[in-house]
């Protein structure tokens, strides 16, 4: 869902009130999120940090539905997920939420269009083709449309995977180490997909990452630990995003 | 390594759970029918001991042509019983009949079920009598009978009540006086008696002045053995003379003879269960070895020798292979009564009391389950060997491929295995084991053949995925999920191949079976078409047994009946040729009617032919004359049932399709006189010129009705019909037996698909994350199942039909056979394997739709 880059970021596409995500029983219990209150306006690239353990992940999960908090309320587009059967948070992810993950996740069977276009496939819809052209240019694998994933190379994987994210306009795209897995070159040209996604089609994204210099690409930076923030402003530059990760590793 | 892998086998409960009751199903049928079968032998065993006690010394027909051809008349005769009372120390002796005949109540309805016999028997006196009255007595006149408890029961007969017996004499009805219990109560299966005083049997049966047995009592201090020599040697070769003993041993191991084909025939069914098994054994553990290559490598890595890794996927087999013998055992305990039960359902009742587990069971179902799923597991445990230990640091380090053996080695291996494998099949002693042993060497020979061709490329298969890309395009309109479903059952061609090949041993054996019956079916028709020119067929109504004739009598009778214009009676009798150690299949014919119901091909002969046969004349069909290389002119003898040497001349020779022919055709006239034949098989009736069945046939039924019982009447359509209803029984209960192997293959299916879900956990996480419904997923597995049951159906249906009609076309050309394809019920076995696929997608599909997402996200 487009809504033409609102710089203010006055709507909030994805909130989170007090999320509290509690592992196992009595002394064993683990608390991964401690009470994480943030919202996510509209148009808005954010990124979350923080060292391993310190709930990111978790955090990221819960916010598209994938996971569910022990206590607390999650809302994409004003829906509360708390309140939602796995039929309804399935619709929810397949109409507006995008992935992207480390390891690509693409289909090995079907080829770079037929990735693409799966999210649609399985909602049962029609592509609009002009959308699916626009996005094919823009990640840059208009060639590689017809192949496989096993031949393609991680940045062109990657790249795939970026566009099966935006094809159905979803109001909130999740990535996960989008460039956990990529090296330096791929890695930049996907981040910098990611940016322009936000820029030019005003995409709202979410990206959990432990690299500084895929932080720097985002308009954002928020810092966990413990499962809690203890971070949250403007961008910042790659040496920057790493004096804080060190002030709360 | 033992602990490994017992640790190994709880944390895969459910595919060890699905892998050993694959192995398990087969060895469950193997031990049934050796539980079964034993407690029948056993359950006879003990009714022929009864039958035999107090009889010092027991005189029976001499059978020199083999067990079941004995003459229907017998030379026990009261001379012969006159000759054992004037022996010297014998006490008592008396003669008795116990033959099979039909009781039916009043209105002609028989009182044993199915298949199952009726005797019909002599008092005899009380020392050699097996029954002891329950209610009642014995029958004393010749209107009474006494009959068994079981039988009585049953069909709710009391006494007072009236029953009809009928033997060779017109039936007549008897006041029942006894209710008769076999002796130790033993059960008789469905089988049932009906005691006469003795001329009443003998008048019954047209015996008067013989006997089936006589039974002898030696005086005080005179042995058993002692007394049988001296009467042996004043009686004819006509007659045996054995110990009580010795009948009881010859009684049970004939018997053990005439049952064992249903030991082999359900053997073979084990059999195929196993082989299936085998499959999904192999299959199964080839997919756990690719999916354990980063374990294997680690233990390479921490020293562990090829010879290590490879003890460790074996003892995984041992494990499994014990574990499945020993549940298929329990399992054969549960399945031997379902046998009888089925078996009953199919109208054979035998007897069965308590249950027979010999060591000998034990032993080979343990040691076959074992020993299957241990050679099963070897090829994947030989691949776990060549696991590389950098395959534990390193992702997708796939198993490199084994190097080619020099040819010198490879003929020597192969010729090795060849001959292993048929000293094996002498052991074991199995006509089915050789077959199968040497179908599996060809398939390797065939598998190697390839791999040379190949040289080090991996395999490249292109029938599967053409086959699944066809089959396919019935899901793939569904969307997505089918789309997908089609291109993951060929992302491992190989594993989907094997899946479906133990499929396709199932529905290629009922595809085969079904061809075979249908053209079988079409051939008898075809047969009785052309050869049958007569109007109405009269046969015994327990069609199917041919120890049941019907009375020589009824021929005359039926003439009187007003419209019938000839009645040509036929019989079988066995003989065999001198020099010959098998006996001839002989056909009795009346010559001077049988031609005007009956068109005899001729190849050399002609219908005159027939009308000079007289009493040394004799008709050889084409293909006994080729194989014993008789001419017509030249001079045979043949020994019959009464132990009589006749000499014949071959005076022609016919083809006949319809194989009413035996391999000797003689005149009836020679059958009553020289081969003890009394009783007709079938009489052919043909009506007066306009004479309309809607009026004689009732009348002849009517007659039937009142002095024949066991007898009916059958037009040739309805003929025909009787034929395809047997067809029919025998295929049902072949199908049953094949499902057994279609469900083992279900379990394989099952086992594959839980294997490939947990592979491509990730993936399925991935499409639950981007938005893909539980019902999708669960979809999408079914329909994989689906394409996968329907490659191996489309396999077996080709293999099936193919075969059968190979087979048919090389073995039965010029029998007359014709081909016939059945083609609904090879569409319904193509629903049938997609249904079992959906069946087997059920726990699969579940599973994967139950996938934790966020587990199956982080997995690696």
């Amino acid at each position: 869902m487009s809504t033409g880059g609102n710089e203010n970021g006055s709507q909030s596409i994805v909130e989170a009130e007090d999320l509290r995500r509690r592992y196992g029983e009595g002394e064993a219990a683990v608390e991964a999120l401690a009470g994480v209150t943030v919202s996510f306006p509209a148009g808005r690239y954010a990124a979350i940090m923080g060292p391993s353990g310190s709930g990111k992940s978790t955090l990221m999960h819960i916010l598209a539905g994938l996971d569910r908090p022990t206590s607390g309320v999650v809302r994409i587009g004003g829906v509360d997920l708390t309140r939602l059967d796995d039929r309804e948070l399935t619709q929810l992810r397949r109409d507006r939420v995008g992935f992207i993950f480390q390891t690509f996740n693409l289909l090995p069977v079907l080829n770079g269009e037929e990735n693409i276009l799966l999210p649609l496939s399985i909602a049962g819809r029609k592509p609009d083709r002009e959308w699916f052209d626009r996005l094919v240019d823009t990640v840059g694998i208009r060639d590689r449309l017809t192949h496989r994933p096993a031949e393609l190379s991680g940045g062109q994987q990657q790249r795939v995977a970026v566009a099966r994210a935006l094809i159905t306009r979803p109001s909130v795209v999740f990535a996960d180490e989008p460039s956990g897995n990529l090296d330096s070159k791929a890695s930049g040209d996907v981040l910098e997909l990611l940016r322009h996604a936000v820029d030019d089609f005003g995409q709202t994204v979410v990206m959990v990452t432990h690299d500084a210099h895929a932080a720097s690409f985002a308009d954002r930076l928020l810092v966990l630990a413990d499962g809690r923030i203890v971070h949250d402003g403007d961008a910042v530059t790659s040496e920057q995003a790493l004096d804080l990760m060190k002030s709360v590793g | 390594m033992l602990s490994l892998v017992l640790r190994g086998f709880l944390q895969r409960k459910l595919r060890v759970l699905l892998t050993g009751i694959a192995i398990a199903l087969g060895v469950a049928l193997m031990a049934g029918t050796y539980i079964l079968t034993d407690t029948i032998n056993k359950s006879f065993a003990g009714i022929f001991n009864v039958a035999n006690r107090g009889h010092d010394v027991v005189i029976t027909p001499t059978q020199s042509l083999g067990r079941n051809t004995r003459s229907q008349t017998s030379p026990v005769t009261d001379r012969i019983l006159a000759q054992v009372r004037a022996t010297p120390g014998v006490a008592e002796a008396a003669g008795s009949i116990f033959t099979p005949g039909a009781f039916l109540d009043v209105h002609g309805k028989r009182l044993t079920v199915g298949g199952a016999p009726a005797f019909i028997g002599s008092e005899v006196p009380t020392r050699f009598e097996s029954f002891t009255v329950a209610h009642g007595r014995f029958a004393a006149n010749a209107s009474e009978v006494a009959i068994d408890e079981a039988t009585a029961n049953r069909n709710n007969l009391k006494l007072g009540g009236q029953m009809v017996v009928a033997g060779s004499a017109p039936a007549k009805p008897y006041t029942i006086v006894g209710i008769l219990r076999f002796g130790g109560g033993q059960s008789f299966g469905g089988a049932g008696a009906a005691i006469l005083t003795l001329p009443e049997a003998q008048r019954v049966l047209a015996l008067p002045g013989h006997f089936d047995q006589i039974d002898v009592a030696a005086r005080s201090g005179i042995a058993a053995n002692v007394l049988r020599e001296r009467i042996r040697a004043v009686l004819p070769s006509t007659v045996d003379v054995r110990t009580g003993a010795q009948q009881a041993a010859k009684d049970t191991s004939d018997l053990e003879s005439n049952l064992g084909f249903i030991r082999t025939f359900l053997l073979v069914f084990a059999y195929v269960a196993l082989v299936v098994g085998a499959f999904i054994i192999f299959n199964t553990f080839s997919i756990t070895v690719a999916q354990r290559t980063r374990e294997f490598g680690l233990l390479r890595t921490l020293g562990a020798s090829r010879r290590q890794v490879m003890q460790s996927v074996l003892y995984e087999g041992l494990l499994l292979g014990v574990g499945g013998s020993v549940l298929g055992l329990l399992g054969g305990l549960v399945l031997a009564p379902a046998l009888n039960a089925l078996f009953k359902a199919f109208g054979a009742d035998l007897p069965h009391n308590g249950t027979v587990v010999q060591t000998r069971t034990i032993v080979v179902s343990l040691l076959v389950g074992t020993v299957v799923t241990l050679l099963a597991g070897l090829p994947p445990a030989l691949r776990a060997t060549r696991v590389p230990p950098i395959a534990a640091m390193r992702e997708g380090v796939g198993i490199p491929p084994r190097r080619l053996p020099s040819r010198r080695r490879l003929i020597g291996r192969f010729l090795a295995v060849l001959v292993l494998f048929i000293a094996l099949s002498v052991i074991v002693g199995g006509k089915v084991l050789l077959p199968v042993l040497l179908v599996i060497w060809a398939w390797r020979l065939i598998r190697l053949i390839a791999r040379v061709r190949r040289g080090d490329r991996p395999p490249h298969y292109r029938l599967v995925p053409a086959l699944a890309r066809v089959i396919g395009v019935l899901v793939s309109w569904r969307g997505i999920t089918g789309r997908l479903a089609r291109e993951n059952s060929i992302r491992q061609p190989g594993r989907t191949l094997i899946t479906a090949a133990a499929l396709t041993v199932g529905i290629a054996l009922v595809a085969f079976v079904s061809v075979l019956a249908d053209g079988t079916k079409a051939t008898i028709n075809q047969a009785v078409s052309r050869s049958f020119a007569g109007d109405l067929i009269i046969e015994n109504s327990q069609a199917g047994n041919r120890e049941q004739g019907i009375p020589a009598l009824l021929a005359p009778s039926v003439r009187q009946v007003p419209g019938v214009a000839s009645v040509t009676p036929i019989a079988f009798t066995v003989g065999r040729l001198r020099g010959s150690s098998s006996n001839a299949r002989v056909t009795a014919i009346d010559p001077a009617t049988f031609e005007r119901v009956y068109r005899v091909e001729w190849k050399q002969g002609s219908n005159a032919t027939l009308l000079a046969l007289g009493n040394e004349g004799v008709v050889v069909t084409k293909g006994y004359a080729e194989s014993k290389h008789l001419k017509v002119g030249q001079r045979i003898s043949v020994l019959t049932p009464t132990e009589e040497h006749v000499p014949l001349t071959v005076r022609g020779i016919a083809s006949d399709n319809a194989r009413l022919l035996g391999n000797l055709t003689i005149t009836l006239a020679l059958a009553r006189a020289s081969f003890g034949q009394g009783e007709d098989a079938l009489d052919f009736v043909s009506y007066a010129p306009g004479a309309s069945n809607a009026e004689v046939q009732p009348a002849v039924n009517r007659l039937l009705a009142a002095a024949f019982p066991q007898a009916r009447s059958r037009t040739a359509a309805q003929f025909k019909q009787d034929q395809a209803n047997q067809i029919n029984t025998l295929l049902a209960l072949i199908y049953v037996l094949l499902a057994l192997s279609v469900i083992v293959s279900l379990f394989g299916i099952v086992n594959t698909l839980i294997l490939s879900i947990y592979e491509r956990t990730r993936e399925l996480g991935m499409m639950r994350a981007i938005g893909t419904s539980r019902r999708q997923i669960r979809q999408m597995i079914r329909y994989e199942s689906v394409i996968t049951a329907l490659i191996g159906g489309v396999f077996g249906l080709v293999i099936g039909v193919v075969g059968a009609v190979l087979v048919t076309s090389l073995a039965l050309s010029g029998s007359g056979y014709v081909q016939s394809i059945p083609v609904g019920t090879l569409a319904i076995l193509i629903v049938v394997a997609a249904v079992a696929g959906l069946l087997a997608a059920q726990l699969p599909a579940r599973r994967a739709a139950r996938l934790d997402m966020l587990q199956a996200l982080a997995s690696e």
